[in-house]
């Protein structure tokens, strides 16, 4: 019962290692493969999922710097605009101003144009009485009384003249 | 009842007789038993895991997956961190000692019945064990080993060498006999209903037991010699 044999010691010295290669190459080794490859996997998915996150994050802070910046470029459009109409409301006063200068100049002129005018005629109106008055004075024999009469004739017919 | 223990302890246990070496070659019955639990087993790994997917896996491969994944946790937690490299062998030799010390349910013979068996069992233990112990430490070192704790126990630390693997295959050896033993008997006695039930410890429970015991003590030797 207790007797051993070498040649069955040995074949069964083959028979496991036969067996765990076997099980090392089939069993383990398939199940590892499938682990590795599970894991692999799952590494991937993690860390695409971080970058899709960062992206993610990227993405909002944009947006909110954009969003900030929009009340920033809302005060600058708006002071632009107000400056350009005050550049506009000032040109259109120094307009309106420079036009209401020229046409006071433009009347002023006339007006002492119209003057020189009016009195060119008077001074010939004048001249012409006077020229009237002495040839009437001349063509008369006149005394004192007869001038005093026709001085005051020319008075008057000058004032009715200059009405 | 001699008869009987005559039968089951003295019978012939060669298969095949080589007229040389006075039996010392010849093959044994319990070779050929172990052959055949082998290919079985063989044969249930490659069908079992064939066609393996990464997803939308069978329940098959689950169930393999979830086997391989416990019985990977047992061996390594009982080989420690250190000796985790060496978990595939243990749990190999835990399925082979268990479906060894389990064909009694078919009626057959269990290889670890017989002393050849468990001997080569052993013999591989008490190599790896050292291979072990070498592969960490060093030559130098694992001779330094058979000096610790200190000098004057360097003679029980080399008997271990072959009180080790001794012990490992007479305990395995010996449970197998007696619980054979003990079925063949109450099968004599009362060979109806009785002899299933109590199958049901001496083949399946006492089997495991003892193959968890043969690699737990394997591991601890590992575990010891890669520290």
């Amino acid at each position: 019962m207790l007797n051993v044999s070498i040649l069955s010691i040995g074949c069964t010295v083959f028979n496991l290692l036969l067996l765990f290669f076997v099980a090392k190459k089939f069993l383990f080794g398939r199940v590892d493969a499938v682990l590795v490859k599970r894991m692999e996997e799952v590494d991937e998915a993690t860390l695409e999922a971080e970058e899709a996150k960062q992206k993610a994050l990227n993405t909002q802070k944009e947006y909110e710097d954009k969003i900030a910046s929009v009340d920033v470029e809302k005060e600058h459009i708006l002071s632009e605009i107000k400056k350009k109409g005050y550049v506009e409301y000032d040109r259109i006063v120094n307009d309106a101003k420079k036009k209401g200068e020229q046409i006071l100049v433009e009347a002023k002129h006339n007006a002492e144009v119209e003057n020189e005018r009016a009195k060119e005629v008077y001074a010939a109106q004048l001249t012409d009485m006077v020229i009237d008055a002495a040839s009437k004075i001349a063509a008369t024999k006149h005394s004192s009384e007869d001038d005093k009469k026709l001085y005051d004739k020319f008075i008057i017919e000058a004032g009715v003249n200059n009405e | 009842m001699k008869e009987l223990f005559n039968e089951l302890l003295k019978e012939d246990k060669a298969f095949i007789h080589v007229p040389y070496g006075n039996g010392l070659f010849d093959l044994y019955k319990s070779v050929v038993v172990s052959w055949i639990v082998i290919g079985i087993l063989i044969l249930l790994i490659l069908f079992l895991t064939h066609g393996f997917k990464v997803h939308n896996i069978s329940k098959r491969q689950a169930a393999v997956e979830s086997f391989v994944l416990w019985i990977r946790g047992v061996t390594g937690g009982m080989l420690g961190e250190e000796g985790v490299r060496y978990q595939d062998y243990m749990a190999t030799v835990l399925i082979f000692i268990c479906a060894c010390n389990m064909v009694g349910l078919f009626g057959a013979t269990p290889p670890t019945m017989d002393l050849t068996v468990t001997v080569a069992l052993s013999l591989m233990s008490i190599i790896l064990v050292e291979a072990a112990g070498l592969r960490k430490k060093g030559l130098g070192k694992w001779f330094k080993g058979f000096a610790q704790p200190m000098p004057v126990i360097a003679p029980m630390n080399i008997l271990e060498l072959a009180i080790r693997p001794l012990s490992l295959c007479m305990r395995l050896f010996g449970n197998i006999l007696g619980a054979t033993v003990i079925m063949e008997l109450i099968k004599h006695v009362m060979p109806v209903i009785f002899p299933a039930l109590l199958s049901v410890y001496f083949d399946i429970f006492d089997g495991a037991i003892q193959a968890y015991v043969f690699v737990f003590l394997t591991s601890l030797y590992i575990k010891e010699a890669v520290e």
